[in-house]
């Protein structure tokens, strides 16, 4: 049952004409957890568009559908506890409801929290847009006990209250009808104006009184009441909007209120507001004597307690990371067969019948088709991550996860929520970069973010496997396990430097609610999900494949050289090659392999097999199976996939062996390698891979969480000379110490 | 006495906040205003941060800010 295909019954016969045509504009505010996101689901459904906020990491969700006649957008605004210009979602909001001027707010409210949800009630009030409460989470009120008095309620406050639970979509129709039939009125509807005691009152009036005398364009564009009321308290982003040249007007107003009360303004109408809430809510709400233990104390007992909290968080890590990554490696696989195998040959084949050239052949399939194969690889596990995500945020847990490991993060600058993105980073840093926007400060997103590619993920393994595999084939565990180990503790010194510089003086703000444990819906799961893996595809897909078309020139172009030497891409090697000598490895090769390595560390490992021992990647062309056969076989691999994803599920409960993966046919290049590098300058190569330069889809991933490509230029650079600095140190030291 | 102080269980009144700037607001916006009755619940498993039950919710705060906060602790 959903908005958009139900006809009203009111509300749409009342706009005619112009009127009519004209899409109404509903501003969706509330507090975080006051079920806002689930609400704006069950509206939007598959319709929901998932952006972000212009110039800011803040997500935007939006909406159009019909109702009652009338073409609605639905505007989500950041949850907010308040409109105070100190947050980025606060900001976001209150400019939004200042200059779009949205035709109806709909409040929603946490039926089983009123006092503090009505908090922001109150503030959206003055704003002079006419607002309509959805009391949310009714259900969950009404089983604790509470009686809400709604028509009381919607007296009081002047506005349409309608009880909601967004989870079952129940009420959600009457909503959507009284914001249209607000919206159609010609009749205004303004809130009522809630009384902020006699004193500040007679301040309010003055100060009006002597804006319209003074400023009366500014009361053109702010409602009076509000920007009265927001001059007395301060509030510096509106302090500058307004621009009054003369502020002793407003000292002159308030000079009596400052000196009858010695607390600052800020605080004192911080306090009116709130006593106006709690009064509110008193009066409204009757509730039963004796409270119940709750469901989510009782929980939380177990989940923050002082001995079980930390393994208990650990193993939901644990969970989470096995869930993305190992129900996301099938699909991974399944789709990489499908790009490097029938997709290639198609498109050879019927480049073939077009008659294109050979180096147009090779820019398609290598270039292009490869590049897009990059993009999609990605998508099972973005799918399988923001899955994950959304979850734990939805269900209450990632406050408690915040909680928990707040004190160690902190430790080097970071927050409590920058644990997860740090250690999905040991997987894949694509899906941990996106996984930063569970973080709310920027400060903190960009920090998190910048140290995660320093966690050592999956795709530079299987250079660590080939070369731990020819220099050290007794001890590649400790050798591996000491590059995971380099990372992570450079990340450590990274940050505690990062915190004294780039992000000197700002501190991060930890006052946060632990909401009530919730089981999030499962369609609301899978829509958000569905968004961000769409996003990525859209957003990243092109700039990974411009990034591969050109690693494709510099590999390929002059057309025609005998020797990977010749190519540009070789030319490249031997400049990059000067700069590289101090660390062991100044050959062409290798500087050419890491140049590649820009697209996927991976992928150094296919470059050095090309150019160390080209006559192993030559093998003869199988004989092409049909283009039917090849469409079965598909369809069987992905069933295969969807099995072997079901087994991970389960095997994620169990035991499973971390391995060496096996590589195969690398032999005759092992045999190179052991000729190009010592086991020094071997190892000083790995400790590069593992720090230099994030991969491209990773720079374009923080491109497209930050907004500027500001941060992935500092990655990129910081790093590098990271790598270059550490890997110098290991080569030269070690030759100090007599180990070459 | 200091927020950051009151053992788990403790019920307290809020006296006088110290803390300023944006976290003042911050802190305000949730509730935590001079006057307003605060229980105070666990610590995390480290020892900060620390929750406190205020307005029939719970807020999780860092010991440095629960430091700001001076309370008169119910008898």
């Amino acid at each position: 049952m959903r908005a958009g295909n139900t006809e009203l019954g009111y509300g749409g016969g009342v706009g005619t004409g112009a009127l009519a045509a004209r899409a109404i504009t509903i501003a969706v505010a509330g507090n975080p957890n006051a079920g806002k996101s689930t609400l704006i689901n069950a509206i939007a459904g598959t319709r929901l568009h998932v952006g972000n906020w212009p110039g800011v990491t803040v997500e935007k969700k939006e909406t159009l559908f019909r109702a009652g006649g009338r073409k609605i957008r639905l505007v989500d605004l950041p949850g907010t506890y308040s409109l105070s210009p100190y947050s980025e979602e606060e900001r976001i909001a209150l400019d939004y409801l200042l200059h779009a001027k949205p035709d109806v707010i709909v409040n929603v409210v946490d039926a089983t929290n009123l006092e503090r949800n009505l908090y922001l009630t109150i503030q959206l009030l003055e704003l002079g847009i006419p607002v309509i409460v959805a009391l949310n989470i009714y259900d969950e009120a009404q089983k604790k006990g509470y009686r809400i008095d709604c028509p009381g309620m919607a007296q009081m406050l002047g506005v349409t209250v309608v009880p909601t639970v967004a989870t079952k979509k129940k009420g959600l129709d009457e909503l959507i009808g009284a914001a249209v039939a607000i919206a159609s009125d010609p009749q205004p509807h303004q809130p009522r104006e809630l009384h902020y005691g006699h004193d500040i009152e007679v301040a309010v009036r003055e100060l009006v009184k002597q804006l319209a005398r003074r400023y009366p364009g500014l009361l053109k564009r702010y409602p009076a009441r509000w920007l009265a009321l927001k001059l007395m308290e301060g509030d510096s982003q509106v302090m500058q909007e307004a621009d009054l040249r003369d502020t002793g007007l407003i000292d002159s107003v308030v000079q009596h209120l400052r000196a009858g009360h010695d607390e600052d303004l800020e605080s004192l109408l911080a306090d009116e507001r709130y006593a106006q809430a709690a009064g509110l809510a008193r009066e409204v709400v009757r509730k039963p004597e004796l409270r119940q233990r709750e469901f989510t104390e009782r929980i939380d007992r177990v989940v923050l307690n002082r001995f079980l909290g930390l393994p208990l968080f650990f193993a939901a890590m644990w969970l989470v990371f096995k869930l993305t990554f190992d129900v996301a490696t099938p699909f991974v696989d399944w789709i990489d067969a499908i790009t490097s195998g029938p997709v290639q040959r198609w498109v050879t084949v019927l480049l073939a019948a077009a008659h294109a050239s050979a180096w147009t052949a090779s820019l398609v399939t290598d270039g292009i088709i490869a590049g897009m194969g990059f993009v999609v690889v990605f998508i099972p596990v973005i799918f399988a991550m923001m899955f994950c995500i959304t979850f734990l945020e939805g269900s209450g847990y990632m406050a408690r996860a915040a909680f928990v490991m707040d004190r160690a993060m902190h430790a080097i600058g970071l927050h409590g929520k920058s644990f997860i993105p740090m250690l999905l980073g040991f997987g894949c840093n694509v899906p941990a970069i996106y996984a930063t926007r569970t973080l709310e400060n920027p400060r903190d997103k960009v920090l998190t973010a910048l140290l995660v590619p320093l966690m050592s993920c999956g795709a530079r393994l299987p250079v660590y496997v080939l070369f731990a595999g020819a220099f050290f084939p007794g001890h590649a565990g400790t050798v591996l396990w000491s590059l995971y180990v380099s990372g992570i503790l450079l990340a450590v010194l990274m940050g505690l430097i990062f915190k004294r510089t780039l992000f000197k003086g700002e501190s991060p703000v930890f006052i946060m609610e632990l909401p009530p444990y919730r089981l999030p819906s499962l369609k609301g799961l899978l829509i958000h999900t569905w968004e961000k893996g769409r996003h990525f595809l859209v957003k990243a897909g092109t700039y990974i494949l411009t990034v591969s078309v050109l690693v494709w020139c510099l590999l390929n172009l002059p057309w025609g050289v005998e020797h990977k030497k010749d190519s540009y891409l070789g030319k490249a090697g031997q400049i990059v090659a000067l700069v590289l000598a101090p660390l062991g490895f100044g050959n062409w090769e290798a500087a050419s392999s890491l140049i590649t390595g820009v697209i996927a560390k991976e992928i150094i490992v296919g470059t050095m097999g090309e150019i160390y021992a080209p006559t192993v990647a030559a093998e003869p062309a199988p004989k092409a199976p049909s283009v039917g056969a090849e469409i079965r076989e598909i369809g069987s691999s992905f069933a295969g996939a969807v099995r072997e994803a079901g087994a991970n599920v389960f095997s994620t409960f169990g035991v499973s062996s971390m391995a060496l993966p096996e590589e195969e046919g690398q032999g005759a290049l092992r045999e190179v390698i052991r000729g190009a590098f010592t086991p020094l300058s071997a190892y000083a190569f790995m400790t590069f891979v593992l720090l230099y330069m994030p991969c491209a889809v990773v720079a374009v991933a923080m491109r497209q969480e930050f907004g500027t490509w500001k941060w992935s230029g500092v990655a990129v650079v910081y790093q590098t000379l990271l790598a270059w600095a550490v890997a110098f140190c290991i080569y030269q030291g070690g030759r100090l110490l007599g180990l070459e | 006495m200091n927020l950051a102080q009151m053992q788990p269980g403790q019920t307290g009144r809020i006296r006088e906040i110290s803390v300023t700037g944006p976290m003042k607001r911050r802190l305000m916006d949730m509730g935590m205003l001079v006057g307003v009755t605060v229980r105070m619940g666990k610590r995390a498993p480290l020892g900060d941060p620390l929750e406190v039950t205020v307005k029939g919710y719970r807020l999780s705060l860092r010991k440095g800010e629960a430091e700001g906060i001076a309370v008169e602790v119910a008898p």
